[in-house]
């Protein structure tokens, strides 16, 4: 193992979501390259706590990169330099000795800061509450194979259905705009017949919901996929294009938000 | 109509209405670069389109259209671009690109004011200009590029043009949907292409002009 490594870092500390916040500067030496990054801050966060401070607030979970509870720019890059990679399957050992690492909470109007590092991400949840899931009749399961998809259409479904709703894309965009997120959500029941016969309502409710949350508009950029720890493709944001343009012009039940004509 | 009202005040609607005119004024682009080449086939061939333009009947219903067209393109790209500041009213403390970011698409928003700029001073100095400057044409193109301070701001600002166009017509493709693992690629490059082409084009004229015709003056 390498010996222990230095890091400065400059963490957003902020009291509460009203309170005016700052970045404070803290040294940790002695760093594991082997630790992640959410283990150096556990060490960071018990060194405050030995000395009498407050701890730095930071969102975590299953630290596998699975779940899409954490959620740190780290010097100006959501979720850290690696691609396809959650902030908490980033290693110490990616940066360089002796560097200075600017931690930052998702910054987007859609997103206030809680405390420190943690954000609401509740508007993800008001988006999929107002579409994004299917309905099905309750009792007995239905026979897994009684419908059947083509192999290309679950695959691409599949890739979209990755998307672990953790906000990177918003907080990489320049517009802070959640269209990757919601061509994610939209794309992978579109695709599926299961999906098929409220795919119409459920894209215009979903772009509607979007849009009131103060999310941005999209440029195209693409930054959103190469900053998505599940590299979501941008297909999707086209997809999501495709598929409004289909509802507003073609449904029957062609009224945002509606319940149907 | 609220169907109409609300797919045109969605977010992605928006985006929408702005590719549908950008690609026609893409299209404007190209038709109005074809005739500005006949200038290159001297001062009677040039001068003759122009006076066949200007009496033609259908000029101002043209001409109406596509203003009609910019004020669309331009009035929604004000409104998405205060929307996008607003949606992230505290900004990073250091940010760097992911990968995705070009300088295009990094900077639609100004490329976008400074061709406006562009296009209000192109019409004070081609279009609304005296009749008897517009008798000649010919003249009244060559003589203002022989002035060099126009002809770099002009090249300048065709160079803008390019890089906007470039990646707002890959955007636009995108924004209507159109992508498929067929003919992305294809697209992509055909934009970056178009965009290229579209400066040089542009900035050919004045360059010729500056080095190649002050002889006539």
């Amino acid at each position: 193992m390498k010996a222990g490594m230095k890091f400065t870092l400059k963490v957003w500390r902020q009291k509460g979501s009203d309170a005016k916040g700052k970045l404070e500067t803290y040294e940790l030496r002695d760093i594991s390259p082997d630790a992640s990054f959410l283990e150096m801050l556990d060490v960071l966060n018990k060194q405050l706590i030995l000395t009498g401070r407050e701890p730095v607030a930071f969102d975590s979970d299953c630290r596998e990169g699975i779940c899409g509870t954490c959620c740190l720019v780290l010097n100006g890059q959501a979720h850290g330099p690696d691609e396809g990679t959650a902030t908490c399957q980033l290693h110490m050992r990616r940066f360089k000795d002796g560097d200075t690492i600017h931690v930052e909470p998702w910054r987007a109007k859609a997103f206030p800061v809680v405390k420190d590092l943690v954000v609401d991400r509740s508007a993800f949840d008001r988006i999929i509450a107002a579409g994004g899931y299917v309905s099905v009749n309750t009792g007995s399961a239905p026979d897994a194979n009684s419908i059947l998809v083509p192999k290309q259409d679950s695959d691409l479904a599949m890739d979209a259905a990755a998307c672990i709703g953790c906000g990177a894309c918003v907080a990489a965009c320049k517009n802070a705009s959640a269209m990757l997120f919601v061509g994610a959500k939209v794309s992978q029941m579109a695709l599926l017949p299961q999906g098929e016969p409220e795919c119409s309502r459920r894209v215009l409710a979903m772009v509607q919901a979007m849009d009131k949350e103060g999310f941005g508009n999209c440029t195209n950029e693409s930054e959103c996929e190469a900053a998505c720890p599940k590299e979501i493709s941008v297909s999707n944001i086209a997809r999501l294009n495709r598929e409004f343009l289909r509802a507003s012009l073609c449904a029957v039940e062609g009224k945002a938000g509606g319940e149907g004509a | 109509m609220s169907w109409l009202l609300a797919t045109v005040s969605a977010s992605i609607g928006k985006k929408q209405c702005m590719a549908l005119s950008g690609l026609a004024l893409c299209g404007f682009l190209v038709a109005h670069l074809s005739g500005n080449f006949l200038i290159f086939l001297g001062p009677e061939k040039f001068n003759a389109y122009a006076h066949f333009l200007e009496s033609h009947p259908l000029l101002i219903p043209a001409e109406i259209g596509l203003a009609f067209l910019f004020l669309v393109h331009i009035g929604l790209a004000a409104r998405v671009t205060r929307e996008n500041w607003a949606a992230r009213p505290h900004g990073y403390a250091v940010k760097a690109t992911e990968g995705g970011r070009s300088l295009a698409s990094g900077t639609m928003w100004l490329s976008g004011l400074i061709t406006l700029v562009f296009l209000v001073l192109h019409l004070i100095h081609f279009k609304f200009v005296a009749d008897d400057a517009k008798m000649d044409l010919h003249k009244l193109v060559v003589t203002t590029f022989h002035s060099l301070p126009y002809v770099v701001w002009y090249v300048f600002a065709v160079c803008v043009l390019g890089l906007h166009v470039g990646h707002g017509l890959k955007s636009a493709f995108r924004s209507l949907g159109l992508e498929h693992p067929k003919y992305t690629l294809a697209l992509l490059w055909l934009s970056r292409l178009f965009g290229v082409a579209i400066a040089i084009g542009y900035a050919s004229i004045p360059i010729w002009a500056y080095f190649f015709t002050r002889t006539l003056a």
